[in-house]
């Protein structure tokens, strides 16, 4: 799950590059919308800190 | 004043500087065995998608809808960033992470989002630089701006493999230890 906004990313600057620039937007506006979602997952993580 | 070509270069060095973040966190990640937590890889995806809006400003040119792309995915990559400090915030409730300079990776992070919204705010300001250039396409990029584009896309797909490795397909586990996936791949008896 955590891999899909980086695959969205590299797609959407791939297709920049690729010159097709409202498929990039369109991309970045899933994998922003991923990474907000999975935030929301893990805002409470609790982590093993060091003391 | 900021001109187009001009505002491509600043958005070039804005490029360098998102792609330099990545490496050193690799850097800590595979020099010195720092297993990114969730949060950790939230932020490095909130650089790559802020790294996505200077991408555009590099091969498309300048533009406000490029700059947004910028802006947005830095206001959500200091959200994450915020709550990682609030976690820590209070005395002796420890840190995730070495520090460099004093100051912990997410808190740098916090800084850096910050800087980038108010660097792609200030270019905002300067509306000559939305002035067609007719160089759009592989000669307005150049070659140094090619191989930053290039560089950043190898970076992205770089931390999609380094997180396939730590968290498989499902969510990630809140503490990793390891690389899940890798370990299973390999057959490393876990702890």
């Amino acid at each position: 799950m955590m891999v899909l906004p980086f695959l969205g990313l590299a797609g959407a600057a791939g297709a920049a590059v690729a010159g097709r620039r409202g498929l990039a937007l369109g991309l970045w506006g899933l994998s922003l919308l991923g990474l907000l979602l999975l935030f929301r997952a893990h805002a409470t993580d609790v982590l093993a800190l060091d003391f | 004043m900021v001109t187009p070509f001009l505002a491509r270069r600043l958005n070039l060095l804005g490029l360098l500087a998102c792609c330099g973040i990545l490496l050193v966190a690799f850097w800590y990640q595979f020099r010195f065995g720092e297993v990114p937590c969730p949060l950790c890889q939230l932020q490095r995806a909130a650089f790559a998608a802020a790294g996505l809006g200077l991408v555009l400003n590099v091969v498309h040119g300048p533009r406000p809808s490029h700059y947004a792309v910028t802006i947005l995915s830095a206001a959500a990559g200091a959200l994450v960033a915020a709550r990682q400090i609030a976690l820590h915030v209070v005395p002796g409730t420890g840190a995730y992470g070495s520090a460099l300079l004093g100051l912990h990776f997410y808190t740098w992070s916090l800084i850096a989002f910050a800087g980038m919204i108010v660097a792609a705010s200030a270019l905002c300001l300067f509306d000559r630089q939305f002035a067609a250039d007719g160089e759009s396409g592989p000669r307005g990029r150049g070659i140094v701006g090619t191989g930053c584009v290039v560089l950043f896309l190898v970076l992205t797909l770089g931390n999609a493999a380094s997180t396939t490795a730590i968290c498989g397909a499902g969510l990630c586990p809140d503490d990793p230890a390891g690389y899940e996936l890798l370990d299973r791949f390999l057959a490393v008896p876990r702890p």
